[in-house]
């Protein structure tokens, strides 16, 4: 019987907000739940929305009423989050806290407090940040200061996982490189029988049918709208019969807009305006290419969601999207005009051509991701750090190694089986390490986190806090249990 | 940055195996941490199982299991064997046979870059750009002592104002006849290598190059000149002038003028206006329009001179008209400002009379460094150093100069007369206003006056500080004290320079910039709309 863990999922970012961190944690937390563990979801009351709430699936949230100060992250108090936090995790008998997203605040507060606790914690990191300016050497210095004394990190693509060692002076084999995943049956590419009008092109596609491109996305400047209105009038004007759809919001559409009518292209680029994350799919299934201009991004999903409608993916090489898709259903662009320009042209001519199998990629998309697997390699993260797996197995070096008494540092401070230990000394030398200034500023946080904790258990003792009853769990089935 | 081109190709291409050592902890962590490796002599315990080879050649070697990693799991090894066939590929999409957490040291941070665009510093090219700021905090200091002198009534304010208006109409005297120099240069032997320095300076950096010959050609000679003459004077109302109303006095000259938005509007209807890739200046748009004239045919001139002003429109040749006009105009606003000043220097005495005198200079002191902080070094047009890409203005360059005359109105409110204040107040506009655009000038016409008049702020500066620092003494010049103030002013000064260059290329070996396919792409946009750039 493989192990069951009580998982408290931690992050300011959740469900009724929509957004690709909420969908993952929901997501995920459903898988494991079926695998058999019990998962809690922590996060900040929305408006309308405070105490625990109970989902569908039996999946439990707790909505703290906490002050938010930016687009849902709430405002970093060190220690303020400490009291509830630990009624919930001796409530709820949590024994890994599993922290979402580097911008949320609940969820660096939540690892600091688990490590103090003495719980296993892991923490997945969404987002690339970059090294030079303000914002992200604050946020990387946080960063630091949490995954200082974390058990493991994991990261949605190999390019992510780069930068979070980067940023957080990681050891590289910490750090997991989980994917994100997609619904599959959410993005199935259009069936005959659901809109006789607009049939899929059971003949090729020839070279007078209109192609249709769409585009999904916010219209931010990170998700290269700016390259987007200068290609789209060029692209238009060589290829005559194609036309754009384009869903989602944001400071940029206006650019759109003022070149939708500079170049009076209104009836071959339509504007949908924000749309739902349910009614993507039917955005999509409109089209035969999808344009994705980001200049960066983590992993993008919508690319993935993208290719399982039946859509050629045009996007441009940043980020960790490179690694994302398979060549025959992908063609990269350079973050410039020109390129975007001829690759999009390419594309189409491929369609053209027939020679893309559009109507297969849903299929292979289906087995190359699914949040069962995600589940299932987060659980292996979980074994590792509690120690079902061993640690020569977990990290893929062995202990002898490791005994050979070199004297290394790095791995001095685990203690059993790979995992990091408790003790108090040991977190401050790790959290010593961050900086000549930052460092001792960490330090003391933890002192005193460590202090408040004493505290707490002198005057909440935990014998007083109810331990509430689980819901049923699920059987686990045997099958889907393979390393 | 790059882009991270190679990030694909490089995973699907290279299909041939590289060997890479085995996946040790020691080989994965950060470099400074792998201390049990340092020394070669001693056998680490991976030797025991791992023979250390040298890195091979790729595609001379087997590909099969064997040369796997197969240290690690010993006791797992034919488990491991069977499960790592397939090479560790950077791809998601790819079922791996590695764990999670597998870090391959073939591709892990392959496209990191460390410092791709650092340029290190020369130290006598740092000197000499550093001068420019030494001249600004000597012209500060030179106002400083003038208003001490005041205040203290050593000096006589009006032979302070005498003297700085007599300086600065050398100055107008001597940039006026630089221009019309140029003018007449660059109209009359453009070809040639003779041109001048500040003319090979637009040319270089405002022109597409492909362009050069066309435009330089004997044929184009006549409306060149037209063309030439209006793009120096709407680079010289670019200068770092720019920032306040006191400049006016240059700007005024440029009024007439079109605006460089007019001149590009238009120049448009030409047949192929050069598309110049400089977004969001107005100053290079003007000029490459205006060249873009020049390149097309002498039959564009009327069009491009009838944009020029209801002054001169109809001239064919108006280049002495314009300068006699531009004179005119300038001695029209010198002298409004001059009444302005008189009317307003009774207000002005009495501004802070409630206020005392310790909050003045606190507050003084706090202007003059805002200016100096915040002013516009790059000297308004490109200087010889920085790039076309920092052409652009510095947005807080208006703050320093008004700063600047805050600084001096609240310091002459302080003074008992009209005529004192009248005098300083006009004398701050002569420091502040004008003569930085006569320093920048004097920088891009030739590099021996900018030395010359360094070392004469220099001297200026020290000798006043040393001046005004002994006990006013009624009888004798106290000429030993302003030569030792010169000295220590030039000392100081030296050591500044050279040990604040020197500091500054010592701190370069910090420098540590990170680039990386996480960093947001630079997109390249080509045809700007006109929205875009303001």
């Amino acid at each position: 019987m493989a192990p069951t863990y009580n998982i408290a999922m931690v992050s300011d970012f959740f469900y009724p907000q929509p957004g690709g961190v909420e969908s993952h944690i929901y997501q995920l937390s459903t898988k494991l739940m079926d695998r058999g563990h019990k998962v809690i979801i922590i996060t900040h009351a929305y408006e309308g929305r405070t105490g625990v709430r109970y989902l569908t699936n039996g999946l439990k949230v707790y909505h703290v009423p906490f002050l938010v100060i930016f687009r849902s992250a709430t405002f970093p108090t060190v220690f303020s989050f400490f009291p509830i936090f630990r009624n919930i995790v001796l409530r709820e008998r949590i024994d890994i806290v599993h922290g979402h997203a580097s911008l949320s605040n609940f969820c660096h507060e939540a690892i600091l407090h688990a490590r103090t606790m003495g719980l296993r914690t892991v923490f997945t990191d969404h987002s690339l940040f970059g090294f030079a300016d303000a914002a992200s050497i604050l946020t990387n210095k946080l960063l630091k200061f949490t995954l200082s004394d974390v058990d493991h990190v994991i990261c949605v693509s190999h390019t992510c996982k780069e930068n979070t060692v980067l940023r957080a002076s990681l050891d590289p084999l910490m750090v997991s490189v989980i994917p994100n995943a997609v619904v599959a049956e959410n993005f199935k590419p259009l069936s005959p029988s659901e809109n006789p009008s607009y049939p899929p092109p059971a003949r090729p596609l020839g070279p007078h049918d209109i192609i249709t491109i769409v585009v999904i996305s916010r219209l931010f400047y990170n998700k290269g709208t700016d390259l987007l209105t200068a290609a789209i009038p060029r692209i238009l004007e060589n290829h005559p019969n194609t036309r754009f759809i384009i869903a989602g919001s944001g400071p940029k559409s206006i650019d759109l807009e003022q070149m939708i009518e500079q170049n009076v292209l209104q009836d071959r680029v339509e504007m949908l305006g924000p749309i739902r994350h349910e009614e993507v799919r039917d955005v999509m299934v409109r089209g035969h290419i999808y344009l994705h201009p980001s200049l960066t991004e983590a992993f993008g999903t919508v690319i993935v969601e993208a290719a399982s409608c039946g859509l050629y993916v045009v996007c441009t090489q940043v980020g960790g999207i490179p690694e994302v898709l398979p060549s025959h259903m992908t063609v990269f662009a350079k973050p410039e005009e020109d390129d975007l320009v001829t690759a999009t042209g390419r594309a189409i001519a491929a369609l053209r051509a027939n020679k893309v199998r559009t109507e297969l990629f849903h299929e292979q998309v289906k087995t190359m991701y699914s949040w069962e697997n995600v589940a299932v390699r987060t659980e292996r993260v979980y074994n590792g750090i509690c120690g079902a797996i061993s640690e020569g197995e977990f990290y893929g070096y062995c202990e002898g190694e490791n005994a050979g008494g070199n004297g290394n540092s790095w791995s001095a401070t685990r203690g059993r089986s790979g995992v990091q230990s408790f003790a108090l000394i040991d977190r401050l030398k790790r959290y010593y390490g961050c900086g000549i200034w930052a460092g001792k500023l960490f330090c003391l946080c933890v002192i005193v986190d460590y202090l408040l904790f004493l505290f707490l258990e002198l005057w909440f003792p935990r014998e007083r806090i109810d331990v509430c009853p689980d819901w049923p769990r699920k059987k686990v089935r045997k099958d889907s249990r393979r390393e | 940055m790059a882009p991270p081109s190679g990030l694909h190709q490089s995973a699907i291409s290279s299909g041939f195996e590289k060997p890479f050592p085995a996946l040790v902890r020691s080989s994965t962590v950060p470099a400074s941490l792998k201390s049990h490796r340092a020394d070669p002599s001693h056998l680490a315990p991976e030797d025991a199982y791992t023979p250390i080879s040298p890195p091979r050649q790729p595609g001379i070697f087997d590909t099969g299991a064997d040369t796997r990693p197969r240290h690690i799991r010993r006791n797992d090894t034919s488990r491991s064997r069977s499960r790592r066939r397939k090479r560790f590929q950077k791809l998601l999409w790819v079922k791996q046979s590695y764990p999670d957490n597998y870090t391959d040291q073939a591709t892990f941070l392959e496209n990191l870059q460390r410092n791709p665009r650092v340029q290190p510093y020369d130290f006598w090219p740092l000197v000499a750009d550093s001068t420019v700021i030494l001249q600004h905090v000597c012209s500060v200091i030179i106002f400083i002592v003038c208003f001490v002198g005041i205040f203290q009534e050593r000096v006589s304010p009006v032979s302070v104002v005498g003297w700085g208006s007599f300086a600065t109409f050398l100055g107008w005297l001597l940039w006026d006849w630089w221009m019309t120099q140029e003018d007449q240069t660059s109209a009359g032997e453009s070809g040639d290598m003779t041109r001048s320095m500040r003319d090979g300076r637009i040319y270089r950096e405002y022109r597409p190059p492909r362009r050069q010959d066309s435009t330089s050609g004997p044929s184009l000679h006549q409306p060149l000149a037209h063309n030439i003459s209006t793009a120096s004077i709407s680079s010289t109302s670019n200068l770092p002038s720019a920032a306040s109303s006191t400049t006016n006095l240059l700007q005024y000259q440029h009024r007439p003028h079109p605006t460089p938005h007019q001149h590009a509007d238009s120049n448009s209807q030409n047949p192929a206006p050069p598309k110049l890739l400089t977004p969001g200046h107005s100053h290079s748009r003007s000029v490459s329009s205006v060249h873009s004239v020049t390149s097309q045919n002498s039959a564009n001139s009327p069009t491009s001179t009838s944009t020029r002003g209801p002054i001169h429109d109809s001239a064919p040749d108006s280049l002495p008209n314009t300068r006699a006009y531009l004179r005119v105009s300038t001695i029209k606003s010198a002298i409004l400002i001059y009444f302005t000043l008189l009317g307003l220097s009774p207000i002005l005495k009495s501004l802070t009379r409630s206020t005392s005198s310790d909050s003045i200079w606190a507050m003084s002191f706090w202007l003059l460094a805002i200016n100096i902080f915040f002013f516009d070094y790059s000297g308004g047009t490109p200087s010889h150093i920085s790039g076309p890409h920092k052409t652009k203005k510095m947005p807080v360059a208006s703050l320093s100069t008004n700063a600047a005359l805050m600084a001096s109105t609240v310091l002459a409110s302080r003074l008992p007369s009209t005529g004192q204040v009248f005098s300083l107040t006009l004398f701050s506009i002569e420091v502040f206003g004008l003569f930085p655009v006569f320093r920048s000038y004097a920088r891009h016409k030739s590099w021996r006056y900018h030395v010359l008049l360094t070392v004469l702020l220099v001297l200026g500066a020290g000798g006043g500080v040393g001046i005004i620092l002994g006990e006013p003494s009624a009888t004798t010049w106290p000429w030993k004290r302003g030569l030792a103030g010169m000295v220590i002013g030039c000392l100081i000064s030296a050591v500044a320079i050279g040990g604040c260059s020197w500091w500054l290329i010592g701190m370069q070996k910090y420098k540590n910039e990170i680039y990386g396919p996480w960093d947001p792409a630079r997109p390249i946009i080509i045809s700007r709309r006109h929205w875009d750039d303001d």
